[in-house]
């Protein structure tokens, strides 16, 4: 499937299946952390390859970041990502301490931080596969602390074997008392979109 | 100073020099003339292309921007015997995901053949590990900057 024919109604359909993922990874979020996070409308973007290493506070921003590869029905990948501080502060409320307590991120704080994606990338995931009825499993989990612009790149690297552009469906959580930023990416590959809109019946 | 994106390439005089940041399993792969002092530099995504109906700047794929980047150095006077090859890049960021990890010894391992067939030597590189990097091709000297939060600044 073109990205670029996609037409209005497909890309809603889309943008509702993010909506739906999000909200389940939000409450798991919010579970997890014993207090409610909010979650912004998912962005739907089609962007050629090239662009897509700046769409995280730019290229060279210090972040840590999950990649979970998606097997099954349809394929692709999560992303989790958040700027060193955000991990920090997520590191804190996770143990019910003020956030800025946690200064440094070390082998502990990355596992805490891993096993956290890995569950909302997974929710996200079960989400849509329910809604849909397909068989998608999320791989374990790879984590990685580098330059934001390095991580999107590898992680549409594969997109770029069949085309110049990849399709991002970003959602941001927040906590209204801390700042905390935190995106997680849905990269469904270009031809488990055919599959995915053809179980919603609209393909 | 010239940018240069993922997937494209570029070539420049003195006295600007050319960057691209935040190489993952992408190759910087830059080419100097010492003589004319210019140079340039490519931001290579991918091995070689398998689909060829794929028309849509096939440069992010290092069968094509090898010999373009030369092909550009030559138009302005750069011939290829006097090139030299200085890269860096191609590092398996997500080790647990095979087939993300090894995109980047693919490439570097294209990006080598291409040269080899051009004639041209890698007189320095800093290919494979982990981590990310940002390189920058100054056209005074040839040198080449490479940046990382893990090893800070090496010049090659």
């Amino acid at each position: 499937m073109r990205l670029e024919r996609l037409t209005e109604l497909q890309m809603d359909a889309l943008r509702e299946v993010g909506s739906i993922g999000a909200g389940h990874a939000a409450t798991a979020l919010s579970q997890l952390m014993d207090m409610p996070v909010g979650v912004r409308n998912p962005e739907i973007e089609i962007m050629p390859l090239g662009e897509i290493p700046g769409v995280f506070g730019g290229p060279e921003q210090l972040v840590g970041a999950v990649y979970l590869r998606l097997l099954g029905d349809i394929e692709g990948g999560m992303l989790f990502m958040a700027p060193r501080d955000s991990l920090l502060s997520l590191v804190d409320l996770l143990h019910s301490r003020r956030p800025g307590t946690t200064k440094s991120f070390g082998r502990e704080q990355e596992a805490l931080v891993t096993h956290v994606a890995s569950i909302l990338g997974a929710s996200y995931i079960a989400a849509i596969a329910r809604m849909a009825d397909l068989n998608v499993l999320p791989s374990t989990p790879s984590f990685v602390l580098d330059m934001a612009g390095a991580i999107l790149e590898v992680a549409t690297t594969e997109a770029g074997m069949k085309a110049h552009s990849a399709m991002l469906i970003r959602t941001a959580f927040f906590h209204e008392e801390t700042k905390i930023d935190v995106a997680l990416f849905f990269l469904p590959d270009q031809d488990s979109l055919e599959v995915l809109l053809g179980r919603l019946g609209i393909a | 100073m010239v940018e240069v994106g993922v997937g494209a390439l570029a070539v420049t005089t003195l006295p600007r020099y050319l960057i691209t940041p935040a190489l993952g399993s992408c190759i910087g792969l830059g080419l100097y003339d010492p003589v004319m002092q210019q140079g340039g530099l490519a931001h290579i995504m991918l091995p070689s292309q398998t689909d060829t109906a794929l028309k849509a700047s096939p440069e992010r794929f290092a069968s094509v921007a090898v010999p373009r980047l030369v092909e550009a150095l030559t138009r302005i006077g750069s011939p290829r015997r006097r090139l030299v090859a200085k890269m860096a890049g191609g590092a398996a960021m997500f080790r647990s995901d095979t087939t993300l990890a090894t995109i980047g010894d693919r490439n570097a391992a294209e990006v080598r053949s291409q040269l080899r067939l051009l004639k041209i030597p890698i007189i320095a590189e800093d290919v494979g590990n982990s981590h990310a990097r940002t390189v920058e091709l100054h056209l005074d000297t040839g040198m080449f900057i490479v940046r990382s939060y893990l090893y800070g600044v090496k010049r090659l």
